[in-house]
This record gives structure tokens, sequence and C-alpha cells, in this order.
């Protein structure tokens, strides 16, 4: 059975109270459960505007051969296995019997969500922000509008607590560690250049800025 | 009894008029008084919380008129609030994600999955009627009268339920070499050598309150009772740790006695002495044959107005009412209705699409999620009966924590045995692999029961922190453990407010005493009362009120 071939129908109705469908306590069954699109939108909200109470960042809006690339890096290991953080360890674990076209069905579902605006939830020096961004901006264009060709996503509009963490990540190696991780291992030499915390923190606030 | 508390007792205070501690207090009433006495006034100052049935009294609503309801989440508060607004003539309907009703109230058999989230399970135990697990709540306080009052009214029966069997072990790698211990002989020798002490150091002169000989007599007869001294005083072992052999036919013969100082090393001392007190002393209660029995009361009173497998995406307050949309086989829909009780998590409400006011998102992404997990095997044998266990739990300091026997199924072939339970953490477990997990409770569970290995089949497990649609267990609200801030005051005040008054957040997490199923029943209850309260009036008149 496709899984996801229900994410293809979209329907409005609109309904007083008495609903017209009438399932009855049913018995939960493989087959519909797990990795429907509810298993994405418990942690990645309902519209994909994310969820920072329980880690699951913001989706709408992403490019989708940056989704892509993702959940193939999650399904090959390369992200995931950072030991004590659960929402990375849930994510690769629900990826992982993802099969190619199941992933295709995945990509083009998500990039159905409109883009959304993250708000800022941290602040920063926002001049030496700007000053350390000089470097990402080679990969991550002026206005952090992304560039598809070097794998760059864009960022002006992604949840900055996220984006702290993986700084965070790819400075420790769990993200962009992995052998076999190109495109990981290009940022994670990137990342050198913020030495502290605090440059990725002002980093991350002026990134936000640009939105 | 107020006389007897001597205003200047503590010598670490200066002032003359300090007051009395709750604490202080209460060891004076448990001097003095009866433990009854102690257990009312502890209620009386909120330590065990005191409940009373409070059935909301509806007034009936105008038939031609019904105002309609929307409840998110068929979860015991979600089902307590349309089945109270069902009876009083709202047009109710329920809209649940899972494809089944209950939330945490889960109970796991032959054939049923576990949802987790990257780890879905199917259970494989054997299809027989006391072959299940109740992967969430499992126990019903006596005090829990509303609890109680539900499972009467719907049909709903009981059965005991065991917490403490002292023919269980206690398991600490820090003492005697990490052997298990029976319980009875870890409390037995525990209470000896603390009443030993006691004894020995009982001068009711230097006690700053006053006791006369009566009642000092009585209390060194308390202290000597409590640990089965001997004439001498001392503690020399006690047949309340059972017989080594004989004791019958032949005279019997006592266990050894074990090491106080071997005691003390294990951290059981401050635990398992009191683990059967409060909520889970006795008597507790389990519906027979699986803690959803009791959903299943809900949903034959409800029936058809449940809706499965339908996520909620939006919710929104209109002025006169509540906007739902959700999404059931890839299609959404939206519902309009004219109240909302909603029992989603907090947490996962914060990614629902909402119009809520910022003060109102503020209180929902101020509560952390609670961790809990829990695993269960299929034994081939009931192993445990041959060792005298029936029900019960066995603890330990490995990170399974405690391993429950079934209170029920007595001398059948087979039974279901709970292999780890950590309620507020395990995210040990959590991290691991099904493989993992059920291999790490296997090798924890040998330290007890060396035949272990040999005996279970069948394992399934259940991490509360990636369940899909829930994520998590029971809300924390506090931050530290010295109580709630202001701040959290104000938060916790303002969830359950309703919100443009039309809708209100339910379920043990917007309670004072989350991970109770009471607690969730008395969320509904409160909501209701507050919203007849804020709509008295015109409630019972024909017709929609105007003005
Ligand atoms: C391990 C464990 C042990 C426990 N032990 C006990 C015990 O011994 N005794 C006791 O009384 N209590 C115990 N509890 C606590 C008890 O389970 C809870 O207090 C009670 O079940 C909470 O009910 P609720 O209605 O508040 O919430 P929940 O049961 O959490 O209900 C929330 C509902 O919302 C649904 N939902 C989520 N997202 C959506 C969406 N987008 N759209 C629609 N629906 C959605 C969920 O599927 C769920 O059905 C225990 C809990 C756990 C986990």
């Amino acid at each position: 059975m496709n899984r996801f071939a229900k994410f293809t129908i979209t329907c409005y109705l609109a309904m007083g109270s008495g609903l017209a469908l009438a399932d009855q306590y049913a018995l939960v069954s493989n087959d519909v459960q797990p990795l429907s699109n509810k298993v994405c939108a418990t942690c990645h909200g309902a519209n994909g505007q994310g969820n920072a109470v329980v880690g699951g960042p913001s989706l709408a809006g992403l490019e989708p051969w940056y989704v892509r690339n993702q959940l193939l890096s999650f399904r090959a290991n390369y992200r995931g296995g950072q030991g004590s953080y659960i929402p990375a360890f849930e994510m690769q674990d629900s990826v992982a019997e993802l099969s190619d076209s199941e992933i295709d069905e995945l990509v083009a579902y998500i990039s159905t969500w409109p883009a959304l605006d993250t708000p800022a939830t941290f602040t920063g020096d926002m001049s030496h922000g700007s000053e350390l961004y000089a470097s990402c901006a080679a990969c991550h264009g002026i206005d952090a509008e992304g560039n598809a060709a070097l794998n760059a996503p864009a960022l002006a509009t992604r949840d900055d607590w996220y984006m702290l963490r993986q700084l965070k990540l790819f400075k420790s190696g769990f993200r962009g560690g992995h052998p076999d991780d190109a495109i990981g291992a290009q940022m994670q030499a990137a990342v050198s250049v913020l030495e502290t915390e605090q440059d990725m923190v002002d980093v991350v606030a002026y990134i936000k800025s640009m939105n | 009894m107020a006389d007897r508390i001597h205003p200047t007792r503590s010598s670490n205070t200066k002032g003359k008029n300090r007051k009395v501690t709750r604490r202080e207090l209460l060891t004076y009433l448990a001097a003095t008084g009866s433990s009854a006495t102690v257990l009312q006034a502890s209620a009386a100052l909120g330590l065990v919380p005191d409940t009373t049935v409070d059935i909301p009294q509806i007034p009936r609503v105008d038939p031609v008129n019904r105002p309609s309801v929307v409840v998110l989440g068929a979860g015991i508060a979600g089902l307590t609030a349309a089945y109270e607004l069902d009876k009083a003539g709202y047009d109710c309907v329920i809209l649940e994600a899972a494809p089944k009703a209950g939330g945490r109230c889960l109970t796991v058999r032959s054939g049923d999955v576990i949802d987790e989230v990257g780890n879905p399970q199917r259970c494989e135990f054997d299809d027989e009627d006391h072959l299940y697990f109740n992967a969430g709540p499992a126990r019903l306080p006596s005090t829990h009268r509303n609890m109680l009052h539900y499972c009467k009214e719907l049909g709903v029966e009981l059965e005991i339920f065991i917490n403490e069997n002292k023919e269980a072990y206690v398991q600490d790698d820090a003492m005697l070499g990490g052997k298990p211990l029976k319980n009875k002989l870890f409390t037995t020798n525990a209470r000896g050598f603390m009443a030993e002490i006691m004894a020995k150091n009982f001068e009711p002169k230097q006690l700053d309150v006053a006791f006369d000989d009566w009642e000092a007599e009585s209390l060194i007869g308390a202290i000597r009772s409590f640990g089965d001294l001997s004439e001498d005083d001392l503690y020399k072992g006690s047949f309340r740790a059972g017989y080594l052999k004989g004791g019958y036919l032949e005279h019997g013969v006592q266990e050894d006695v074990v090491a106080f100082k071997e005691l003390l090393k294990s951290s059981f001392m401050r635990s398992v002495l009191n683990a059967n007190e409060g909520e889970t002393g006795p008597v507790l209660f389990q519906p027979v044959g699986g803690m959803d029995k009791i959903v299943d009361g809900f949903v034959r009173q409800l029936n058809n107005k449940i809706y499965y497998s339908v996520a909620v995406t939006s919710v929104e307050t209109t002025g006169d009412g509540v906007a739902v949309a959700y999404e059931h086989n890839g299609m959404k829909y939206m519902l309009q209705a004219d109240y909302c009780f909603n029992c989603i998590p907090t947490h996962l409400m914060t990614g629902i699409s909402n119009n809520f006011s910022p003060s109102y998102r503020e209180a929902m992404a101020y509560v952390r999620r609670g961790e809990a997990y829990k695993s269960a095997f299929q034994t081939k044998t009931r192993f445990w009966e041959k060792d005298d266990i029936y029900g019960g739990i066995s603890w330990t300091n490995q990170p399974i924590r405690q391993i429950w026997y079934p209170p029920h199924g007595m001398f059948k072939q087979k039974g279901i045995i709970l292999s780890a339970y950590n309620f507020g953490g395990g995210m040990h477990f959590t991290k691991l692999s099904q493989e993992q997990r059920l291999e790490t409770a296997i090798e924890q569970g040998e330290k007890i029961h060396p035949d272990y290995r040999q005996q279970v089949e069948k394992g399934i497990t259940i991490a509360w922190h990636r369940m899909n649609h829930m994520l998590g267990c029971s809300a924390r609200w506090q931050r530290n453990r010295s109580g709630m801030t202001a701040e959290e005051e104000r938060l916790f005040n303002r969830i359950r407010e309703p919100e443009g008054n039309r809708h209100y957040m339910i379920g043990d997490q917007v309670t004072l005493h989350s991970a109770w199923q009471e607690s969730a029943v008395l969320s509904a209850h409160w909501a209701i009362n507050d919203m007849v309260k804020r709509n008295s009036g015109g409630s019972s008149m024909p017709g929609r009120r105007i003005s």
C-alpha cells in the first residue's frame, strides 16, 4: 500500500456540527499508522510551522532539494547520531525505512506547505554577526537567499533556535562528521570561523534580521 | 491538640514566636494522635490531594437549539467532558487523532500496535483475556472518587490492584554485592535497627514536649513493636521476615539478620519503607481486563460521536464559537461549534495553527513535557508464583527500576510481567533501539530472577516521549523543586481561563496534580462548571440568548 497517496487528495468541506464520517473505535493498523503525515505533524506542526517545544523545526518553505538531501542524510545515518538528543534520534528512526519513492512523495508533500515566517527568539550583536556572516555569504548568498548549486539553503526564514543548534552540531562534529557526508563536510569546515557560542548567537541573530 | 505544641521547641531558632512548620505539626500529631488524624490533617494541609465527587450540575439545554461542543482529543478528560455535556443535551463530537480512544489510558493486547515515532511495534502476546499490558495508567487509588464514580456509572468492573508485596525483591548493586533481597527481609531488618536506635536514645525528659508516664510508655511500646525488639531493646531478627525453615510442624528457624550497614549502602533505605504510602498506598484498584475498560465504558455511551484518525490542524476562536480544521484520510475539513474542550497536549498545541492570544500561547509553550518509560514481557510460566510472589513490585536501582507481577490471572500458565517502569525518566531506554531495550530489560531482570531470560518472551516497550500524538507524559509546570513561582502560578491560572470565552484547555496537564486520571476528570469538571457559571441565566430558556 502506498502510504503517502492520501497526501495528494485535498479537499475542503465546510460542515455543521454533525460530521458525515463515522469510523468506529478502530484497531490501530500498522498499514495506516506509522510514517503517515501525522507522524511528521506531531513534531513539525500541523502545517509544517514547526514546534520548538518538542524540538521540531519548521519545514514549510524549505527548498525541496534540501528536504530531500536531509531525508537522505538521516536515512544514511549522516545525521541524527548525536547520542543524547531525542528529536534527532526520532527523526532518524522515522526515516530509516523510507523507500526512494516515498521520499519523493514526502518531498512533494512538504513543498505544498506555504512558506511561513518564524519569529526570532533571541538577539545578538548585529554588527559582529554581520562581519561573521561575510564568509557564510559565499555559499548562502548576501541576503541569505541560498544557492542550490552549492547545496546551501536559504536561511532568513528558518528558526533561529534550530540554526543555532545546527551550528553547534557542525562544530562538535555530530553533523557533517560522517566520512561519506560530502555536503555536511563542506559546512563543517565552514563553521570553523565561528569560534565561540557567542559568535554563533550573533551570526544567527544577524541572519534572522535579514528577514 | 494545639496546646501540645511548644512554640520555642527548636534550638536553631532564636525568636520566641517561631511558627511551627507543617512538618513539625504533623510530627506532633503523629506522636500524639492516630494515623487517621495525620491523614486527615495532611489532606487539610494540602499534602495529599483531597477530592470530592463533584459531577457538574449542568442546566439542561433547549433541545431545539442545542449548543454544540467540539471536544479535541479522546483522552480521559475529553471523554469526561463529552459524556457530561452529552447527558445535559449538548450536541457533542470528539475529534481524536489516533485510531482509538483513550490517549494515555492505553492497554495493549494481542495484535495491538504501539504507535511510537520511528519504532512502531505490534504486540505478539497470546490472545487471552488476562494477557494484557497497561502501558499507561495501571492503578486507581481508592481516594480517586471521581474515577471510581465513573467506573460505577459506566459498569466497569474493578478488582484489587496489589502494589506492595513483601515477598518481592529489593535489588541494589551497592548492597550485598548486588544480590536481591526479599522485601520482607529489607523492611524487617531496616525497621528493627531503626527501632533499636530509637529505643536506645529514648529519653522522655529530654524531649521538648512533655510526655507523661503513660504517654512515654505508649511511645516506647510503639517503638518496640515497630522493630520487633527483644526484651533488652535490641534487634535480633524477627519472624516477620519469614522462616528460614520450619515453623509449622517443627520449630521455626529465623532468617539471618542482614547487617544494617549493608542496608544503609542502598538508596532504597530512603524509599522502600514508604513506597506504599500516599496515593500508591492500599487500597488500589484496577479494572478487570485492562485499564482501557474505562475508555470502553465512555465509548459505549458516546457511540457515533467520536471520530478517529482525525488530526486537528487549526483551532480558532470566532467570537461566538470556535472553528476547528482537521484532516482525515488526506482530506481537510472545517467544523464550527459553540464551545471547544481541548485535551490535546499543550506541547503539541504549540504546533497547531491558532489565533490564541499571546498570554495563552505563552502558557502553553511554558509547560515541559514529562518522561515515562514502560516495558513488558509475556512469560512462559508464572515463575514468580513459585517464589511466593502474587502481584506487587520488585525494586532495583538499575534503569528498569521496577518489575511488576500481575495481580490477576493467578495460577494460569502465562502472565504479563512489567519489565521496566521509570515514571518521570527513562530516557536511557527511550534512546535505544527495540532490540537493545528488550535485551537490557532481560539483563537487568536476570539480577533479580536468575532464570528470567529463559522465562520471558514477546516483549513490548513504550517510550511515552516518542508516542505519536503524545510525545510526553505528564505535564511539568514547575521548573524547580521548591514549588511554583509566582510567574508559574500566573501562567497556570491563565491556561485554565477560557480563550475567547469559548475554548477550554482540559486534561491532567491543566491541574496541579498531573499523571493521574482523577486530575484529567477534575479538569473537565472544572471547565464545564466554569462554562455553566459564565452562561448562567439564559441557558435553560428556549432559543439562543441574544443579550
Ligand atoms: C506511564 C504512565 C503511567 C500512569 N499511571 C497512572 C495510574 O496508575 N493511574 C492514573 O490514574 N493515571 C496514571 N497516569 C496518568 C493518566 O494516564 C493521565 O492522567 C490521563 O490519561 C490523561 O488524560 P488526558 O485526557 O488529560 O490526556 P491524554 O490521554 O494525553 O489525551 C490527549 C489526547 O489528544 C489526542 N491528540 C493529540 N494530538 C491531537 C490532534 N492534533 N488532534 C486530535 N487529537 C489529538 C491524543 O491522541 C490523546 O488521545 C499514567 C500515565 C502514564 C503515561
